[in-house]
């Protein structure tokens, strides 16, 4: 059964911004990756999944619910990290958090495990605190209720390589307890290490849908090298992680995001 | 419907700039009560003839022998229409535009609470804000009358003056909620919640002047409270402060569909 799904969905901002024409499902404990550069409709997408705009044409749901209409009952079970985020600079984070489990009335079951997961100590002000720390109040509020759904837009942005890491572990281990995520990204790594599947989104359309899998076959070329002698060989392979064969090393390049964006360019034949 | 936890937020919100406008409120109150008495009311008197322009611009004329009609003339003209206005403008935009503008809204939409509740909490904490403010201002002028001249001044129309008050300022609120809820750019919800309101303000100075500018009183909706009116318990004067109700309650019931089916782009 598909938890989240997006049908026809049209938003047209002009210049060929906002989202046409997308269709997509998110199956029920399925991590979703979503990829595309800025400015490619993900987080208009994500507005409409979250209720905060009203679709012009298509539908949205989540668990059969129309996200417009029935977004306070979707609501109750859905976490979302903003793409931009802006929380009360009037208060402490320990404030902000301890206001948002009341406001919602969802609880804060968990806030003290992701305050320790991520070294957040929720003291001082938002208004003077990083984009970072920012970064990680707005995760340990959509996490701390423990809601079945997550809509997270681009959520480790700001964030050091270490929460980062941190971050792809707490989304693995969601996925693992059965929890639906839908997670925005523009870079490859993190999603490639946390979806089972991704859709690829370019100015507004979905020009890729495919497994992770698939799709990293598809972009990771292999070139084998033959070397004068086995040592030679061996410290080849150390060097560029491949994979040796007596003389022969095979090594892999992968494809950036944008490069495999050009790639699907030429294969929609340039339609812009 | 209703949202405590919010509530309660913006209710300490607004206590602070309470404080502050009644603190501001006390000490005119204090003092034009204080300077009812009969040389002074002929000093102002004397001002009116020196400047009849200016002085009735701001309300300050008419009947000044009655303690209340004094206070009508010198703090229901001018001081107790554009204070309570300013807090309302200020708390009205605090309320939606600001989080609208600075894409804070986000916290607030992002939860299993209907848009409709988010609204009207907020719209209560606004008329909540303005009935301590008024109940204030009231409770202030009936205990310095007391205090100063006892027995002078009558309960019963100070009361309705401060319910017609009420009335008036819920209706610039209203105004000024409405603009905040439609615009998502600070800048015109600001500019429209708090230009209205100082536009009306601006033609009921030029209508008290008279002549033939009188007729100005027309486009104003601070035409509708009529302090003398109120004191002499006239049906018009009421009439205009029910008007004034009903097209509050009017503009805050539009104000929180337009909220309700508006896009967030946040």
């Amino acid at each position: 059964m598909s938890a989240i799904v997006i049908s026809n969905l049209t938003r047209d901002y002009g210049e060929n911004r906002g989202v046409f024409d997308l269709s997509l499902t998110v199956g029920k404990s399925e991590a979703f990756g979503f990829l595309g550069p800025n400015g490619a409709g993900k987080t208009t997408t994500i507005r409409h999944l979250m209720g905060f705009i009203k679709p012009k044409v298509g539908t949205v749901t989540i668990d059969g619910r129309d996200c417009w209409r029935e977004r306070d009952i979707i609501q109750k079970q859905l976490g979302y990290i903003p793409g931009e985020i802006a929380f009360f600079d009037d208060m402490s984070s320990a404030e902000f958090l301890r206001f948002t489990a009341k406001y919602r009335g969802t609880g804060n079951a968990r806030e003290k495990e992701m305050l320790d997961r991520f070294d957040l100590s929720p003291k001082g002000k938002i208004k003077k605190m990083s984009k970072g720390m920012k970064q990680k109040i707005g995760i340990v509020a959509a996490f701390m209720h423990d809601p079945e759904v997550l809509l997270l837009d681009e959520p480790t942005s700001g964030l050091d390589p270490l929460m980062q890491c941190r971050f792809i572990d707490l989304v693995t281990e969601e996925k693992k307890r059965g929890k639906t995520i839908l997670m925005s990204s523009h870079m490859f790594d993190e999603v490639e290490r946390t979806c089972h599947r991704i859709g690829i989104i370019r100015a507004g359309r979905l020009v890729a849908l495919d497994t992770t899998d698939a799709l990293r076959d598809k972009h990771v070329r292999p070139y084998t090298v033959r070397l004068d002698d086995e040592q030679t060989a061996s410290a080849f392979a150390k060097d560029f992680d491949g994979r040796q064969d007596g003389v022969a090393v095979t090594v892999s390049t992968r494809q950036t995001l944008e490069q495999i964006f050009l790639d699907y360019y030429d294969v929609s034949g340039g339609d812009r | 419907m209703f949202n405590f936890t919010l509530y309660k937020r913006e209710m300490k919100k607004s206590i602070l700039t309470l404080v502050i406008f009644a603190g501001v409120l006390t000490i005119y109150i204090t003092m034009i009560v204080q300077m009812f008495d009969p040389e002074m009311a002929s000093i102002l008197n004397q001002f009116s003839e020196i400047m009849p322009g200016v002085m009735t611009a701001v309300g300050m004329s008419g009947t000044v022998t009655t303690l209340i009609g004094f206070m009508s003339s010198y703090l229901y003209g001018m001081l107790l229409l554009l204070f309570p206005m300013v807090y309302v403008v200020l708390r009205a935009h605090g309320l939606i535009g600001k989080y609208v503008d600075r894409g804070s809204i986000v916290a607030l939409v992002s939860a299993p609470i209907k848009r409709r509740a988010i609204a009207f909490t907020q719209m209560k904490a606004l008329a909540s804000g303005l009935f301590l403010l008024v109940s204030y201002i009231t409770l202030l002028e009936i205990v310095c009358s007391e205090v100063v001249f006892p027995g002078e001044l009558e309960i019963g129309s100070i009361l309705l003056l401060n319910v017609g008050l009420l009335c008036l300022q819920l209706f610039i609120g209203g105004i000024c909620f409405l603009a905040s809820c439609v615009f998502n750019d600070a800048k015109y919800s600001v500019g429209i919640g708090a230009g209205v309101p100082a536009l009306m303000y601006v033609i009921q100075m030029l209508a008290n002047i008279g002549g033939s500018v009188e007729n100005a009183r027309y486009a104003t909706f601070f035409t509708l409270f009529d302090p003398d009116g109120l004191i002499a318990g006239e049906t018009a004067a009421i009439a205009g402060i029910v008007v004034l109700f009903v097209g509050a309650c009017a503009l805050f019931v539009a104000a929180i569909v337009v909220f309700s089916k508006k896009d967030l782009h946040i």
